[in-house]
């Protein structure tokens, strides 16, 4: 049997041809931008990262986006509910200042939605990401709209628990896997991803420190793995000089 | 000239001061005559304001707030109030000066009855008598008020200015028992403060609430008088919107220690008002409330230690490198020493790992990928100095993690007396 996508009826408008996000931020992963609605994380909409452990591969997704954000406005990255504090020095290689952040760390889940709202409806916040384990859907509703209203990068992540409720975000992943990220898209403006995509789960220069260490030779130079890193800043005291050299 | 004479009708002192502070914004040349009529002599701003009709328009719009007046105008100050006496008594209004009764003018109110006997009954018939006799038989005063109705002589009165600083106290209409009932009173004295701060030209930094306590002792335990709350904004501002939140947060959080009758609001920081920046520029006109005004709500709320910025430092101990201060105190400061090897996630504190053999375990015996690097460093800490050394290693459920080892301080006796060392996990990976 044909496979529905590859039937051209004319007149016949699809959900992906609809679903472009007027306004959208790259994800920093090609394969990942390809399957998202728009080609990026959208603008003022609510997107929903669902996995087991709340610290997990969150920087690897949304770090790119906000760096980009906070390059565009003024106006710090709001992290409610952070389940670690956040490393600036790391960050700020990967693109986001640290003098960019602004972290509102509270454990009741009513002061984190409230903090998380009144953060959206702030005309300088640049982007939020919000822990929000126990939200219920009409309490994300109210985000959602906040954000809509007010052209906001949202981010909120939760337990795997909440796979089977009900959900107003538009967009849905479940992020799983240790040693790489397994992406499957659960909801989306179109038919969800049934295969998972496969992304790096770490920065392309660990990445390259281990295929070094592992390999134990000397790497072909590639190409330079952050191209934020300065080289006043690649002097650094880390002694991987396998790296640094190339 | 063009005068302005406004007939409030005042229940309290507190509104007729209102209304005067309104009225200020507009002329310095503002005051009170006979307790019944407020006069404002605003020439001089007309063309600041736009116009007899705007200027007329703007400050009467305060009536909802304020309460309904009865106004009129005139060209000196016994017109306007001969008008204003008109409208309120519901008389025709006379079309030329001349024809005005002599009930208008205050200073001929006591000689009404003598001067009908005598057929005098109009400003202008009264005008008409010999000046010597009039001053004569009726005092100067009578002479002199007639004159300045018709403009011949200046008026000069008491005018009214503002306070230096704001400090308005106002009893409560029922004891408040719990914080939260002062908001209605604060909410009044808000609006007064807005009003003082529009005559003044200045924006509020810092402000008191002070509420008097109805017992001088609770269960045997002697109270102080009154008790205080202090509320700072970081920027200077006249509109009422954030200091109402910030003060409804804070009353949210205060506790009475018994019940208050009086509120007193006091200013306690103003700077002078340079006015809401304006751009046209789209992007400078993001609707929604300020970077600070957030800050500062969410530290009310919330506490000022759950609302944190990180500042950097120059050190070599990772934990050392960055704290996070209050946002609403603090600046933030970019990292020092940026560096893609750091995990992005750093433990408040190391945890100490749980050995198996030889072989640390976090989730599952750990792994090690790559050595980092050795610190040694803070030997003037009382803690003693800090000697480890980093690692990368891989956890089977928690991914990469940062740990270090803490070198005894003298390697080689120390391994010799206990082959381990102790491994902390410090960051972790994501």
């Amino acid at each position: 049997m044909q496979p529905a996508a590859a039937l051209v009826v004319p007149h016949v408008w699809r959900v992906p041809d609809l679903a472009m996000e007027d306004c959208v931020l790259a994800s920093g992963h090609d394969a990942l931008d390809r399957q998202l609605p728009g080609g990026g994380w959208p603008v003022g909409s609510l997107v929903e990262l669902i996995q087991a452990r709340p610290e997990a591969h969150v920087w690897q997704l949304v770090l790119p986006a906000l760096a980009q954000a906070t390059r565009e406005r003024d106006g710090p990255v709001v992290l409610v509910g952070a389940p670690h504090p956040p490393f600036g020095p790391a960050l700020a290689a990967q693109g986001l200042a640290s003098d960019r952040l602004l972290w509102i760390r509270t454990a009741k889940d009513a002061a984190r939605l409230w903090a998380a709202e009144q953060a959206l409806r702030c005309a300088d916040v640049a982007g939020l990401v919000a822990w929000l384990p126990q939200a219920r859907p009409q309490e994300l509703r109210r985000l959602h709209l906040a954000a809509r209203q007010h052209r906001k990068l949202l981010f909120v992540v939760r337990g795997l628990p909440v796979l089977r409720q009900a959900s107003p975000a538009p967009l849905r992943l479940v992020v799983e896997g240790v040693e790489e990220m397994q992406v499957r898209i659960v909801k989306r403006k179109g038919p969800p991803l049934e295969q998972p995509l496969v992304l790096p789960a770490l920065p392309a220069r660990l990445q390259a420190l281990l295929d070094s260490r592992r390999r134990g030779v000397v790497l072909p130079p590639a190409p330079a793995p952050a191209p934020l890193i300065t080289e006043q800043q690649r002097r650094s005291h880390v002694l991987d000089r396998l790296v640094t050299e190339t | 000239m063009y005068w302005i004479a406004l007939s409030p009708k005042p229940e309290t002192t507190n509104d007729r001061t209102a209304w005067t502070w309104w009225a200020l914004r507009f002329t310095p040349r503002v005051a009170w005559v006979e307790e019944e009529a407020l006069l404002l002599e605003v020439s001089g701003s007309l063309r600041l304001f736009g116009g007899r009709k705007d200027l007329l328009k703007l400050l009467l719009s305060a009536q909802d707030e304020l309460g309904a007046v009865q106004w009129a105008a005139g060209a000196t100050s016994p017109v306007a109030l001969a008008l204003l006496r008109c409208k309120c008594r519901s008389i025709p209004v006379p079309q030329r000066v001349d024809d005005f009764a002599l009930e208008l003018l205050s200073a001929a109110l006591p000689h009404v009855p003598l001067l009908e006997r005598t057929g005098i009954r109009s400003w202008g018939q009264l005008r008409a008598l010999p000046r010597g006799g009039l001053s004569r038989r009726f005092g100067a005063g009578l002479l002199a008020a007639l004159d300045a109705a018709y403009g011949e002589r200046p008026e000069s009165f008491a005018w009214e200015t503002l306070p230096e600083a704001f400090d308005l106290n106002v009893e409560l209409a029922s004891l408040a028992t719990a914080a939260p009932e002062l908001m209605l009173a604060a909410e009044h004295l808000l609006r007064r403060l807005q009003l003082w701060l529009q005559a003044r030209n200045l924006g509020v930094l810092a402000l008191e609430l002070e509420w008097t306590l109805d017992l001088r002792r609770l269960n045997g335990v002697r109270l102080p008088p009154r008790e205080q709350l202090q509320v700072r904004t970081a920027q200077p501002t006249q509109e009422m919107a954030h200091l109402r939140r910030l003060v409804r947060e804070h009353l949210d959080r205060a506790t009475l220690s018994a019940p208050a009758n009086h509120l007193r609001l006091r200013s306690l920081d103003t700077v002078p008002w340079g006015g809401a920046t304006a751009s046209l520029l789209p992007q400078d006109r993001a609707e929604g409330e300020r970077l600070h005004e957030l800050v500062e709500r969410l530290s009310v709320r919330l506490g000022e230690d759950c609302v944190v910025v990180p500042r950097s430092h120059e050190d070599h101990r990772p934990e050392a490198k960055q704290d996070w201060a209050p946002a609403r105190s603090h600046e933030a400061m970019p990292a020092a020493e940026a560096d893609a090897l750091y995990p992005t996630w750093l433990l408040p504190r190391p945890v100490k790992l749980s050995m198996k053999g030889e072989t640390p375990c976090f989730g599952g015996p750990l792994r090690r990928l790559a050595r980092m690097y050795r610190v040694e460093t803070s030997w003037w800490d009382e803690q003693g100095p800090a000697l480890r050394d980093y690692f990368i290693a891989r956890s089977p459920q928690a991914g990469l993690v940062w740990i270090y080892r803490e070198r005894p301080r003298n390697l080689a006796a120390d391994l010799a007396a206990s082959t381990q060392f102790d491994w902390y996990l410090q960051g972790l990976y994501a």
